[in-house]
This record gives C-alpha cells, structure tokens and sequence, in this order.
C-alpha cells in the first residue's frame, strides 16, 4: 500500500501546473460553497434564535384550542393537577415560562394604538430573554408590581416615558370587559423590531386580573436543559398530559411556516451549489481525462510487467482522493477564518435590505454559522464528486487492452 | 535441456481491418534454458506478435504456448497476470521505466508486486544495479538518465524477479552504437554467467551477431532456425 501511496502522489506532482490548478479550483469552490452554506444557515439560526427566545421557546404547553383559535378564552387553567403532570419530567427541564397574553388598546391623553400584552414572571423571563438587559429607561418589572414596561418603539408612537399611566382596554376570558390603568415602569428595547413596536410587558399576576383571567395561561413554554433533546422531552411529555385538553407544540411546529419559507430558501442555495459541484467535477474529470491520455502506454506496460489491474485502479482513485482532498482542506482552513470572523462580527445590513429585514421583524444582521456541518457537508459532497470522477480511470484500466495500448 | 518456452501450432489473425491479417500461422517453437535467441524478420513479419504471444500479453487465435510445464494460454486474467510476474522479465524498445520512481526503486518495484522483504529487495536491487554498472545512478528518476542507461535500468527490473526468460522487443533500437554495445555485453555476460535464458525480437544485426540461436519469421512462419 505505501508503494501505491508513493506511486500516487509522485503522480499528482508530474504536472505541477495541472495539479495546482486542479487544487485551486477545488479549493476555490469548497471556499465558495462554506461561506455561502455558513452565510445562509447562520442567518437563519439568528432568526430561529430570536424567534424561539422572544417568543415560541423550545417547547409549548397551550390549551388543545388555542394554536388554531389563539384567544384567551382557550387558555389553559395552571392548577395543582398540571403542574403535578410536568413533574416526572422535572429533571430534563431547565425551567418554565408561563406566560398570558393577548392584544389590547393602549391609550394615552395623545393617541391610542394596539398592542400585544405578555403578562410574564420577571424572574423566569430573565432567563429566557434579555429584557431586564435592554432596559433603556426605568427599571425592569418585579413580581407584585402593578405597573408595565413598554417597548421602545411603542414608547415612540404614544411619546410615553416612565412614570406616565397609560390605559387598557380589551377583552377578558370569557367576555368579560378588561380595562385598567398601570403606570410605566421600564421601556425595554426588543431586537425583534416588529415586536419593539408594540409590546407591553406586565407581571403576571396583573396580566390575569386585567383579563380576568386567574390561573390561567395562554401558554406554558418549556425550556429543556439540552435543546436538542427537545423532541424527546415532547414525546415523553405528551404521554403524561391529556391530549384532550392539552396540546404540546415544539418550536418546529410553531415556526413551520417560516420553517418551509426557509427550507425554499435552502433549496435556492443549493442550487447555486450544486452549480459549484458541477464545476468541481468536470474540472477534476478534465483533469483526470488529460491524465489518462498522457498515461495511457505507461499503465499498459505497467501492467504487462505484472502489476494488477486493481491495484493500478486503486493508485488512480487515491490520486483523485488526494488532489481532492488538497483542495478541500486547504478550502476548509481558508474558510474558517472568514466564518469564524462573521460569526462574531455578523454583517450590518443597512439602507433598502435592513428595512426589510426589519420589516419581517428580523434584526438587520447577517451572522456566518459556525456549524460543523457546513464544513463537514462540503467535505462529503466534494469527496463523492471525487469518487464518482474516479470510475473513469478505474473503468479505462479494467477496460485496457495492454498490447494495444503499449503501441500508442 | 529443460524447455523454457514450447509454443504449438500458434495462430494469431487480426480482424481490425476489412481483410483479416494473419500475423502468425502456425508458429512452433521451442526454447531451452540458457539460450540467447534472436527472432528476425522484416517488418510486418510477426515478431512482436510472438513475443506478445509468449509473455502472455495477448491471445493466440488458436494454439497454445507452454513455459515449463504451465500451458499459458489456459490460464485466466488475474492468474496470467500473476504467472507473468513471476517468471517472465520484459524489456521494451522504449525502456518503458515509470517516471515517478527513481532507477532503485523501478527495479524495486516489481519484487514488491511479489510481495518480497525490504531486505531482499534492497540487497538484490543494488546487485541488479552493479550488475548494469549504474550503482552511482540508483536514485535518479529515469528523465534523468540517458536512452543506454534507461535501458539497463530496464533490463535490471526485467532480471529482478529471477524469471525463467527474458523477453526484449527491439531493445536496442533507440540506442546509440556504444549504448547498445554496452547493453548487449551486460545482456550477454548474464546469459553466460546466470544461464539466463534471453529472447530477443530485433533488426539490429549487432544483436544478431551476439545470438546463439536466430530463427527468421517470413509473414508470420518460421523461415529459418538457425543454432550457432
């Protein structure tokens, strides 16, 4: 085998010139492919992130009605007996998130505007989002208290600052008429822009008496100690709760729409990469074409003094494996800088494209992924081109008729 | 004497081209072991196929080629190609070295297809050397050697795996007058010391001149066979 590695090697390096531009153009391409695989998945890993913190978390217990109808009407009764069901699953569960939420009119002596009210518990929001972090003015909200944080663009639209009352008005569980007046405490900027807009944050004891609403939730989130076992909790979990009155959503069922959007997106890209393979491939089958030509009188006496035809077959496979292999490890090391790099400096969108990306309530950055599956994908792809390219020079020396071949 | 080499009634037709080209017609032939034989004839006249014929590196249309006692021509692909390794050497007009590995190494090369020790290829490819006078050039790649020398290197892979014979197809015909001298006394210094058995296909009358035996091919039959 090391003859076959020598014989192989010293091979890819006759024709210095083909070789390095056979390289390159693997290198070139694998560099290309990481960036833009690393680009795409990093972006949309930002929205999942913001959309999961701000909003669905990992997992969500919600009333059996509500996904479909969310009102408060189909929220959920947060009693002895449920909090007693999500106990066997304590260990695997990092904490919860009640939460009561539902859309009211908010008012000031100058202007009136809708807005979502997310009736929270301080203490576990903290864990779950940066709130108390970006509080801009004021203090951020205690359990007993009695007043609100607005966001800051809404702060904006009604010219509200702290210490300002503002007044509610919406309807409660079951019809009932909610309405009240809660001072200002805290203005809290929220990187998703459509949610700093409109938003208002009130401890959850106030949220269920301004709805009229005691005990009861719109949802539950739950937060597992590993994110990625949070399939498994799901599962486990839905055995212990009634389906006929609960209903558990993981955070790929609440972003399915946006997940399809994505996986669209996704599709696109990979067009553009399999573009990238494709000239990766011919360009190494160029190669390997030239290769064969130049060679061909060569292999056939190589064979006539007694080598076999599997073993010249396998010292062509490894000079494609490691021309190969040169372009895609010198593409990966090229490349990790440049997604390490984005990925702690994301890329500030600015002008048209950040305005849509605010638009679609998405911070107008553009992180790179760290993943290692973008390296690890190229590396595969790129390693069965180069396989599939390999059945050329294994097909021509199983296929070779040595005497006719020695007189070229 | 032991027969090396028996072929029986051989045949070759080729059908590439509209009238079948009979390049052999029934070639019987024997060699014994220790002879040093060159095959004439002019062009066209079916030496190269014989030689092929008799390395095992194309098919006979009918008839059969023994070396020793092993028919040949029966043998499949993967055991023809193994038999070959083993007890034929092959010397090529145009050396046919492998570029990539140095003169050692291409003597090398073919003991580690039979899977010897490092010890015994390195002792025998070193012997090889000396005995092609090249010792000094055991580390240079081919492109770096001159036609003669090349040529020797060849010869010295051919000897490496002690076959029984030795095939050489017009092995002097690129070489210069004192190339191609200095090939023949080594060829002819290991056939007389080593009893190797040498078959040669050749034009170049300096090889006739050096042959014990000279059997002349007239479009594809044995003219002549003369021993000397």
């Amino acid at each position: 085998m090391k003859m076959l590695m020598i014989l192989a090697w010293r091979n890819l390096w006759r024709n210095k010139r083909r070789t390095i531009i056979t390289v390159a153009s693997v290198f070139f391409a694998v560099l290309l492919a990481i960036c833009s695989e690393s680009f795409q998945r990093g972006s949309y890993e930002m929205m999942i992130d913001n959309m999961v913190k701000y909003s669905t978390g990992y997992l969500k217990v919600q009333d059996v009605m509500y996904h479909d109808e969310p009102s408060i009407d189909n929220s959920l009764l947060y009693d002895d007996a449920l909090q007693s069901a999500l106990k066997p699953y304590a260990e695997s569960i990092d904490y919860l998130v009640p939460r009561i939420q539902g859309f009211t009119l908010v008012a000031n002596d100058e202007t009136t505007r809708g807005a979502l009210l997310i009736g929270m518990n301080p203490d576990s929001e903290v864990q779950f989002n940066d709130f108390r972090e970006n509080i801009v003015a004021g203090d951020y909200l205690e359990s007993g208290d009695q007043s609100v944080l607005i966001s800051s663009g809404l702060a904006r639209v009604l010219n509200a600052e702290v210490g300002d009352t503002l007044v509610f008005i919406s309807q409660g569980f079951q019809g009932a008429s909610a309405a009240g007046l809660f001072p200002v405490k805290g203005i809290v900027r929220i990187r998703v822009p459509e949610m700093d807009r409109a938003t208002i944050l009130m401890p959850l004891a106030a949220a269920q008496w301004f709805f009229q609403a005691d005990e009861r939730l719109t949802s539950l989130i739950v937060m597992p100690n590993n994110p990625a076992d949070t399939e498994r909790l799901a599962n486990a979990m839905a055995k212990g709760l009634d389906a006929e009155w609960f209903r558990l959503l993981t955070w790929k069922e609440l972003l399915a729409d946006f997940l399809k959007l994505m996986a669209f997106d996704v599709a696109a890209n990979k067009v553009f990469l399999y573009i990238l393979y494709m000239i990766i491939a011919f360009g190494i089958y160029g190669t390997v074409l030239t290769m064969m030509v130049e060679r061909t009188k060569e292999l056939a006496m190589i064979i006539s003094v007694g080598m076999k035809r599997s073993q010249l077959a396998v010292v062509c496979v490894i000079e494609m494996v490691l021309m190969t292999l040169l372009g895609v490890i010198a593409g990966a090391l090229a490349a990790f800088p440049v997604v390490y790099y984005f990925h702690h400096n994301p890329i500030q969108l600015s002008g048209e494209l950040a305005n849509v990306m605010i638009d679609y309530g998405f911070e107008p950055v553009m992180p790179f992924s760290m993943s290692a599956i973008n390296f690890l994908s190229q590396v595969y792809v790129v390693s069965v081109i180069s396989l599939l390219v390999s059945i050329y020079p294994v097909y021509k020396v199983y296929s070779m008729k040595v005497v006719e071949s020695s007189k070229l | 004497m032991t027969k090396v080499i028996r072929t029986e009634n051989l045949t070759k037709v080729y059908n590439h081209t509209v009238v079948p080209v009979h390049a052999l017609g029934g070639v019987d032939l024997e060699v014994e072991k220790g002879e040093f034989t060159a095959i004439i004839g002019p062009s066209g006249s079916g030496k190269t196929t014989l030689l092929n014929m008799i390395g095992g590196l194309d098919h006979p249309t009918s008839g059969r080629v023994f070396v020793g006692d092993t028919e040949m021509t029966a043998l499949k692909e993967s055991k023809l190609i193994d038999f070959r390794l083993r007890n034929i050497g092959f010397v090529f007009q145009s050396y046919n070295l492998i570029p990539v590995l140095t003169a050692k190494e291409n003597i090398s090369f073919i003991m580690l297809l039979q899977k010897r020790s490092k010890e015994e290829m390195e002792a025998r490819a070193i012997q090889l050397l000396q005995e092609v006078g090249l010792t000094d050039k055991a580390d240079v790649r081919p492109q770096k050697l001159s036609g003669g020398q090349q040529q020797r290197v060849a010869v010295a892979r051919a000897l490496a795996s002690r076959p029984q014979f030795v095939l050489a197809d017009e092995p002097t015909a690129n070489l210069d007058t004192q190339s191609a001298f200095n090939l023949l006394d080594i060829m002819q210094k290991l056939n007389e010391e080593e009893h190797i058995t040498l078959l040669f296909s050749t034009h170049d009358q300096r090889v006739i001149d050096r042959a014990r035996r000279v059997i002349k091919l007239v479009d594809g039959k044995i003219a002549s066979d003369e021993r000397r």
